[in-house]
């Protein structure tokens, strides 16, 4: 088992970032499956990596907008 | 080839993302509306070397990280190539989750993931130093496949991987400072 765990902790991120070919999916699938404590360790980095995208996320100012707009058709005449 | 006359219509749709990836490589809104500003005119100049049908964004994200690397990097050729520590799998979790039931270890876990400020979040991507910055920026802010990254950072694959992963592990090890600081961990959560 925990060398399972090993080796399912070893490919997380690869895991959570969609990186890996379909056998290590499904392996990782597998272990997830029935091992609790990576199941949790797993959704515990998915979660974080969301909250982690949602704060780095800003609104852009809308003036940038319009002088990126204006300076492309400036230099376009 | 691309014809400059689409531009506007192809490419600034992504000038939202890219103002987020803008400011957390720059970390001050003045230089990142001018980062944006830069990319977008070097863009326009340049697409009609672009090749339709292919990435535009990774296109135009690869000319902001250029042109944000030749205009901050102090040393222009040579990345700033500082290390980090090794910092342990799983180092925010191991952390929090160890108390001794595993209700406890959930509601400490989403305590630090509801409460954890933006603020903090931000600082501890900012700073990353920047070979480590750059592959966490473009991997979980903007959502780029390691493959894209590299090409975008011109760098090998392996080299992504490294440096995101380390980042991330790193990253986590500040977030855990941060949680413990504003008491969001358990006695027994609190040392290192």
């Amino acid at each position: 088992m925990k060398h399972d765990c090993d080796d399912a902790i070893g490919q997380l991120y690869q895991y959570l970032d969609a990186e890996v070919d379909e056998p290590t999916a499904a392996r990782v699938k597998h272990h997830l499956d029935d091992c609790s404590g990576c199941f949790d360790s797993f959704d515990f980095e998915r979660r974080l990596k969301l909250v982690i995208k949602d704060c780095l996320t800003e609104d852009m100012p809308e003036e940038l907008e319009q002088k990126v707009i204006a300076l492309i058709r400036e230099e376009s005449r | 080839m691309a014809d400059k006359a689409n531009f506007e219509r192809d490419a600034l749709q992504y000038s939202r993302q890219l103002y987020s990836a803008a400011l957390r490589m720059a970390r001050n809104p003045a230089d990142a509306e001018d980062l944006v500003q830069e990319t977008f005119l070097k863009a326009y100049r340049a697409y009609d070397t672009f090749e339709e049908g292919t990435n535009l964004k990774a296109w135009l994200y690869r000319i902001l990280t250029n042109t944000y690397i030749n205009k901050y990097r102090k040393d222009s050729r040579r990345p700033n190539e500082v290390d980090l520590g090794d910092v342990e799998d799983l180092y925010l979790y191991r952390r929090i989750g160890s108390e001794d039931t595993a209700e406890a270890s959930r509601t400490t876990e989403d305590r630090v993931l509801d409460n954890l400020v933006e603020s903090d979040i931000k600082t501890a991507v900012e700073e990353l130093p920047e070979n480590f910055r750059l592959p966490v920026i473009l991997a979980d802010l903007e959502g780029f496949s390691y493959k894209e990254i590299a090409e975008i950072l011109d760098i090998p694959i392996g080299t992504v991987m490294s440096r995101l992963h380390r980042g991330r592990k790193a990253m986590q090890k500040r977030l855990w400072e941060f949680a413990s600081q504003r008491g969001l961990l358990p006695e027994n959560a609190k040392r290192p």
